[in-house]
């Protein structure tokens, strides 16, 4: 019995040296052969059983099958260290992680489209639909239909380009109410933007060319307060849930009541009289709004008796400004390389 | 607008600071642009000269003992010139702060001095517009009392702006009505009676004609006695604070009752106006009139003038004529408070190219209840100064109160939502001047005499909501009801904004008024315009003449601008005149690019321009619309392409034609492609199908066929011979050169050859390229390389 063991340990001692040794997977399937292998060692002193007396051969067996069990074992050690081998050469690698990217070929949205996406967004979550119109408009639809008849002081407030004697391109979008009014029965729940021309000399707050944002609800038992609901979640949406709105009277041929809409300036939050964006003031005019005036829903065809609405005219550049504090409105459409990729 | 706080302060009380008073003015829809503050003034008090002594030790000084009020009469020693005894004059006191210095008791050459006597420069008020040296207080003003308080020198002026439906709120009185109304305090106005009650003497009552509709009303009264001079003090004053420099007693009354009422007046010289008849008529063509500030004005018919049998005296409503001006010897006026139709002064005031502060108000039409207001007001004015009055004298239309509007309680909730009861709303109305007669539903309001903008409901509703506050309507989200409105035409657009963006296009705007340098710079290249131009009839430049017709221009005018390599796309509409005029929406993609250094028969840059095109679309269409070999203006004739479907030219691309580029002055090569929005077909959902089972092969051939056999017939051709079994046909090479001689060229394409229901062999696959090298070659004319 003692003899086996010793041949046993012998064994072992030799396969864990055979193992410990082995530089690669070759050798290490050499030992595994050489000693564990159909006719390796292992089988030679399995062999040996038939010649012990009886009593002693199940006690021999199952001496054999544990020294097995510690080689295969020692076997699993000894592969698994020569495959992390591997890995660790790779883990050994380190790199400077603040090395600058290589930077993905990607383009960019304009700024201007991106802020009009985002106002879009809100009023399609809240279900408004979005349509878009001609820039060459008849004054039927940019006046006349909205209440600025011909002899109207408030046409010449628009500063328009003439086409021919009734075609101009349109100061405002606000010709998109009549249209969708015209093409659609109430209710009606639209958002037109789109870009519009005035004869303003090009400085660093004015352009010619400038998009709108025009919005048109028309339905049974709305009101002044959803209009003040609407655009102050606008307002929020754009540029910060603690924004607030100022809905200030003014004069619209097209809406009675009519408001002047502001919010507070969100650089310097209603503060410093030194701010570049509000002026001091602490509040940034974004617009018109009102209620429909029912001269306008007349010329449509629909009964001011059941049906009240409101139209609101925001200046998108003006938001698109104030939201990425760009100091000049021209950055706009000289378009540099550089002002898309910081705004991208 | 410029209104002196202390004006206001006259007619109604308000809290003593300025931004306060002009939040409120905002709130109420008179925002105001500029507060001018006031420097601090103090410790200045009316004084009178007592006596005047000769300096002892100074030629030029003086010492004048002054009576402030206080017990003993103060010492000081001036260098003013314009001294005399019994003067009376503002005299700033030990301790007084003056905008730039604080007065101390001080030695003047030996001599005491206790203050200082003050110019109008020293009060901040313009020097200019004031008398030299010290400034003159009226004799009669209380002595000792503040200079400051008695003319509201430290009051901030305010600047308001007035929506051109408010014309009545260009005066004092009409803002001070809405501050009272909003503040619910009282309103102190002035008596409107007018105290002219005499008749005239014989024959010089004014009589008017009025032969134009576009003079509504014209209200005349005589006055005689009038001695031409300074205005009162307080008067020149509040004038200049209001930035209206003082001129005389009668202009600046004129003036004074402007901005006070809002309505205009002018004064005739009596004595030069023929009979005492005035006439409102059309200026006949081409009638000369010398205007107040001395120019003379060839007038048409379209000018409406204010005359005498003699000639034209002054234009209605925006200035009077040198002519008739009263001057310093005046001594009998005619006053004018007239109303004219707005439109009529605007295109007068255009077309002559003058504008005053009387025609920014006649040209939105003032009511025409204000004559007989600003009348009155003129009235007691003059005759304060001594002038006699007699009755006026009313001509045109007679003043009827408008119909009253009926107001449904329930709509003001309804429009604004607000529940407001009918007698807040009646107080409201009230407050602003409407007369309320509550009924059981409805208001009867008839609206106050001098606003002519209240005409419906809404009107009134609107009134009672900027009484309220807008800032009391809470604001509520509306739940939206359905509808059926389509918004397709942006989504296409956001769709293909977001996948150019995705293939590393920047969006970019570019102007859509072009000058006449576009346009030659496209003719320079040899280009015709297909369409003509949409031509804008006002432009501000001659760079904004034209409406662009393509987008490409102003790509390639930023592409040199920038003169680096950039991927750049827009969205937008362009324009052309045919018949009539077109708008069509345009999207444009492209790059600038450093060249490629490759063979004329080869270019990768128009190739990856297709591949984003064909992407782009496929994003937008589900489909992929086959390009066919063609040419258009402005693209290279040899590297263009077109994709038609339905008929319909969706897109065209290609390299810019060199000359177009160097016309612009593009150093780079440009690749655009011209999408139109209009003909890009609908979204058509992709289908998938599945891929074989089994696996397939590929075959690979090089073919050598003429020049001008291309790529897609080859595909076709072994696509039709290979038939059910091809699985896709590629080609992916091309080589031109010595080996397959001038008039060939060398293309690799590769087939893929498979079975739905079982493996592919060899023999099968075989026979199939067989069969595509037969067709190949008979159609085609291509022989096989090996």
């Amino acid at each position: 019995m003692s003899e086996l063991a010793t041949k046993l340990d012998d064994l072992y001692a030799r396969f864990e040296r055979a193992i410990t040794t082995a530089d690669d997977e070759r050798a290490l399937d050499a030992a595994r052969v050489a000693f564990l292998g159909r006719s390796g060692e292992v089988t030679a002193v399995r062999r040996g059983i038939g010649q012990l007396p009886p009593a002693e051969r199940p006690d021999a067996g199952k001496v054999i099958n544990a020294a097995v069990e510690r080689m295969e074992a020692a076997l699993a050690g000894a592969v698994a260290r020569i495959e992390n081998r591997a890995f660790d050469t790779e883990l050994a690698q380190s790199i400077d992680v603040t090395f600058p990217a290589i930077a993905a070929p990607t383009g960019s949205i304009h700024p201007v489209r991106r802020v009009l996406q985002d106002a879009v967004a809100y009023f399609e979550r809240h279900g408004f639909a979005t349509v878009l119109g001609m820039e060459i408009e008849p004054d039927y639809y940019t006046f006349d239909a909205l209440n600025i008849p011909a002899t109207h002081p408030a046409r010449e407030g628009f500063d328009s380009f003439f086409i021919s004697d009734s075609l101009l391109l349109r100061p405002h979008t606000s010709p998109m109410q009549i249209r969708t009014m015209q093409a659609h029965k109430p209710p009606i729940a639209v958002v037109a933007p789109g870009k519009c021309y005035r004869r303003d000399a090009v400085d660093a707050r004015h352009l010619f060319q400038f998009h709108q944002i025009e919005g048109l609800l028309v339905a049974e038992g709305i009101h002044f307060g959803h209009l003040k609901g609407m655009l102050t979640g606008l307002c929020r949406e754009l540029f910060g849930a603690d924004q607030r709105v100022r809905f200030r009277p003014s004069f619209f041929p097209f809406t009675e009541p009519s408001a002047e809409v502001d919010t507070t300036c969100p650089k310097c939050k209603g503060g410093t009289a030194a701010c570049n964006m509000c002026g001091g003031s602490g509040w940034i005019e974004l617009g018109g709004a009102g209620m429909v005036h029912p001269n306008v829903l007349h010329e449509v065809g629909y009964d001011t008796g059941i049906y009240t609405g409101w139209a609101f005219g925001f200046g998108i550049e003006r938001l698109a400004l104030t939201r990425y504090d760009i100091d000049d409105i021209r950055r706009f459409v000289d378009c540099d390389p550089d002002f898309l990729r910081q705004l991208a | 607008m410029r209104v002196p706080i202390s004006w206001l302060r006259e007619y109604v009380d308000l809290p003593r600071d300025a931004h306060e008073i002009a939040d409120r003015l905002a709130m109420l829809g008179f925002p105001v642009e500029e507060i001018a503050e006031r420097p601090t003034i103090s410790g200045v008090v009316v004084g009178k000269i007592v006596t005047i002594e000769k300096h002892p030790n100074a030629d030029r000084l003086q010492v004048c003992m002054v009576d402030a009020g206080g017990e003993t009469p103060l010492q000081i020693a001036t260098a003013a010139t314009n001294v005399a005894v019994d003067q009376v004059i503002p005299v700033a006191t030990i301790g007084a702060r003056l905008p730039h210095l604080t007065i101390e008791p001080r030695k003047m050459r030996g001599v005491e001095s206790q203050g200082m006597m003050c110019s109008a420069e020293e009060l901040a008020l313009p020097a200019e517009w004031f008398e030299d040296g010290i400034m003159q207080l009226d004799a009669t003003t209380p002595l000792g009392i503040n200079v400051v308080d008695l003319f509201g020198l430290d009051d901030a002026v305010l600047d308001v702006e007035v929506t051109s439906n408010r014309v009545d709120a260009m005066s004092v009185i009409g803002l001070a009505r809405e501050l009272a109304a909003s503040y619910g305090a009282p309103l102190r106005l002035p008596s409107f009676e007018n105290p002219g009650t005499a008749e005239e003497p014989a024959g010089a009552a004014p009589r008017v004609t009025i032969e134009s509709p576009d003079c509504t009303r014209f209200v005349a009264q005589r006055f005689d006695g009038v001695r031409v001079g300074d205005a009162p003090v307080w008067m020149r004053i509040r004038l200049a604070l209001a930035g209206q420099r003082p001129i005389s007693n009668l202009v600046d009354i004129s003036n004074y009752v402007m901005l006070e009422t809002a309505q205009p007046l002018h004064f005739y010289d009596a004595s030069r106006i023929q009979d005492a008849h005035l006439i409102a008529r059309d200026a006949r063509e081409g009638e000369t009139l010398v205007t107040l500030d001395e120019v003379e004005r060839t007038l048409t018919p379209l000018a409406l003038v204010i005359a005498d049998a003699a000639g034209a005296l002054g234009l209605a409503g925006l200035m009077g004529g040198a002519a008739s001006e009263v001057r310093a010897g005046t001594t009998a006026i005619v006053l004018e408070a007239a109303n004219f139709e707005g439109v009529r002064v605007r295109r007068m005031s255009m077309q002559i190219g003058l504008r005053s502060e009387a025609s920014s108000r006649h040209e939105k039409t003032l009511a025409p209840a204000l004559t007989e207001i600003g009348a009155a007001r003129a009235a007691q004015l003059l005759v304060q100064l001594g002038a006699r009055a007699y009755r006026p004298r009313a001509f045109g239309a007679d003043l009827v109160p408008a119909p009253a509007i009926e107001l449904p309680v329930r709509d003001v909730e309804r429009l604004l939502g607000l529940k407001l009861d009918a007698t807040r709303i009646s107080q409201h109305l009230e407050r602003l001047g409407c007369t309320v007669t509550p009924g059981e539903h409805t208001l009867a309001v008839t609206p106050p005499a001098w606003r002519r903008d209240l005409v419906i409901a809404a009107d009134l509703i609107e009134e009672v909501a900027r009484v309220e506050g807008y800032d009391t309507i809470a604001a509520i989200e509306p739940s939206v009801p359905s509808h059926d409105i389509p918004s397709a035409q942006y989504d296409l657009e956001t769709k293909l904004a977001a996948t150019l963006a995705s293939l590393g296009y920047h969006e970019i705007l570019t102007y859509s008024l072009q000058g006449q340098s576009v346009l030659d710079k496209v003719a320079r290249a040899g280009i015709t315009p297909s369409h003509d131009r949409v031509e804008v009839r006002n432009p501000l430049s001659e760079d904004q003449r034209y409406l662009r017709w393509a987008l490409a221009p102003g790509m390639l005018e930023y592409a040199a601008r920038i003169d680096a390599p950039v991927r750049f796309f827009e969205i937008g509409h362009v324009f052309a005149r045919e018949r009539s005029v077109g708008e069509i929406s345009m999207l444009t993609f492209g790059f600038a690019v450093e060249p490629n250094d490759e063979p004329a028969w080869r270019d990768t840059h128009f190739l990856r321009l297709k591949g984003d095109c064909e992407a782009l679309l496929r994003a937008v269409c589900g489909i992929t619309v086959e390009a066919t070999r063609d040419t258009r203006a402005g693209l290279h004739p040899g590297k263009t392409a077109v994709m038609m479907h339905d008929g319909r030219e969706v897109a065209n691309f290609g390299k810019i034609d060199p000359r177009v580029a160097h016309s612009f002055g593009v150093r780079l090569p440009v690749y655009v492609c011209n999408i139109f929005l209009e003909h890009i077909p609908e979204y058509r959902t992709p289908r998938y199908h599945p891929p074989s089972k089994f696996p397939s092969t590929a075959r690979d051939l090089a073919l050598v066929i003429n020049l001008d056999v291309t790529a897609e017939q080859v595909s076709s051709v072994t696509r039709r011979a290979i038939g059910a079994l091809c699985l896709g046909v590629r080609a992916f090479d091309e080589y031109r050169g010595p080996q397959v001689g001038e008039e060939r060229k060398s293309l690799a394409i590769r087939a893929t050859i498979g079975r739905y229901d079982a493996t592919i062999t060899d023999e099968e696959a075989d026979a199939a390229i067989g069969r595509a090298i037969d067709a190949l070659r008979e159609e085609l004319g291509a022989t096989i390389r090996t």
